[in-house]
């Protein structure tokens, strides 16, 4: 069995081009006859399957866990209450404990813990996961539901489905693209923690390189190889120093992207920039980049 | 017969100012009130007050354990208002910042105070005046 190699696309920064660059690698990779799937992870603005074009099917619930208490069975023992982490359980003497729902984190402790199974759980829906193709690129989609805070159990379910493909469906996919949220929280720091290689999509701004060094601080506990992308390259005529002061801090860069109005236009329409069907110029400063990108990329990770 | 609790600072007691923050308060004063005179005046200290979160409940748990029926606050954050609620403890409200425990009591008494049904601050709210002076 031949494991797919996963790729991690993350950045720290919000807007710097994550999304566009993993879909534009996935599209790379398909176009050289490899079978893809890609991940959206960054489960509270979902949006690779708008620039695919594509909409989002075959939807399934994700649940997580509230206590509920049966209150036959519960001897008023207050264990449950004494090791709830985010005290979660209000627990009076002599009375039944009271669930206080907005602060359980659903780590299913108590449920596991009581002497007498008085605990059962109260499955609710936190979000939805979808799955849809398009430019033969699979799409594997998590979508928090709005007013939940705890997007890192769909992030986790996403995982957990991927761990199923790998196990149960031999050589699926060669390469698996994971594109993250912006920050360091715990949703990327899942994805990071899956993946064999990561990059690290910045832009040449000083908040692109503030976020930049602490998705990097990130990546350095989790212990995985990195290269970063500088997006926007040509930005104020910044390039040169920002790329000079990554290299002061030992950042290798795997190459950068200049404003281009064609990837504005691929954007626009739907089409990734990369996409063979699409009719774009082949000379173009956006896809020159793209390219080398890919061949730094290939290099770097032995694919 | 009522039993109150009032958030108070160092080791409580009746003439003892109150505390604004209602679970991070040192000690809670306990007054019992039976006649409409105080039968009982207790201190007990408030082990939540150093955690990270969850404070509101586990604070709501020692004036549970102790079979209080009132509280009198200043601020108090969701989860502590939702879980005095969920014991069906009654919640005043102070209408100034300086006052003591006894006389808080006496405008108990004498039917000044306001009741509140939800919080007023947002969670964590009481984290960010934990170096706030006390007067």
């Amino acid at each position: 069995m031949k494991k797919p190699k996963i790729i991690c696309v993350t950045g720290g920064k919000g807007g710097t081009g994550k999304t566009m660059v993993a879909v534009n690698l996935a599209i790379m990779f398909k176009n050289r006859g490899l079978k893809v799937l890609l991940i959206d992870g960054d489960v509270e603005n979902p949006n690779t399957y708008l620039l695919l074009n594509s909409k989002l099917e075959n939807k399934t619930e994700v649940h997580y866990f509230l206590p509920k208490i049966v209150e036959d069975k519960c001897n008023k023992c207050g264990l449950c209450a004494e090791n709830c982490a985010t005290h979660a359980l209000l627990h009076i003497k002599d009375s039944i404990p009271i669930p206080i729902s907005t602060v359980c984190s659903g780590c299913k402790l108590c449920y596991k813990i009581c002497p007498t199974n008085a605990i059962e759980a109260d499955l609710k829906v936190i979000g939805w996961i979808y799955t849809s193709s398009a430019f033969n690129i699979d799409l594997l989609v998590g979508e928090l539901k709005p007013s939940e805070a705890r997007s890192a159990i769909i992030v986790k379910a996403l995982m957990e489905k991927l761990d199923k493909i790998t196990i149960t469906e031999d050589n699926k996919y060669n390469v698996v693209i994971l594109d993250t949220a912006p920050g360091t929280h715990c949703d990327v720091e899942e994805l990071i923690s899956q993946a064999d290689l990561v990059i690290t999509v910045t832009e040449p701004t000083r908040f692109g390189k503030l976020d930049l060094i602490r998705i990097i601080e990130l990546i350095n506990l989790l212990k995985k190889e990195y290269k970063a992308i500088v997006n926007r390259s040509s930005l104020l005529g910044y390039k040169d120093k920002f790329l000079l002061d990554l290299e002061e801090n030992s950042i290798d860069i795997l190459g950068d992207i200049p404003l281009d109005e064609d990837i504005v236009r691929s954007y626009c329409q739907g089409i990734p920039l990369m996409e063979n069907s699409r009719k774009s110029d082949k000379n173009g400063a956006g896809y020159e980049s793209f390219n080398q990108i890919f061949e730094n990329l290939m290099e770097w990770g032995d694919l | 017969m009522i039993k109150i609790a009032i958030p108070t600072y160092g080791s409580g007691g009746l003439n003892e100012v109150m505390n604004r923050r209602f679970g991070r308060c040192d000690t809670f004063t306990f007054v019992t009130i039976e006649n409409n005179h105080i039968s009982e005046v207790k201190s007990v200290e408030n082990h939540a007050r150093g955690e990270s979160g969850g404070v509101g409940i586990q604070a709501t748990q020692i004036v549970g354990n102790h079979k209080a029926n009132e509280v009198i606050v200043d601020f108090l954050g969701p989860n502590a208002a939702d879980s005095l609620n969920a014991l069906k403890i009654k919640i005043y409200h102070t209408p100034s910042v300086e006052l003591t425990v006894k006389e808080l009591i006496d405008l108990r008494l004498s039917e000044k105070l306001q009741l509140m049904t939800s919080g007023n601050v947002g969670a964590h709210q009481g984290m960010k005046q934990g170096k706030e002076s006390r007067r």
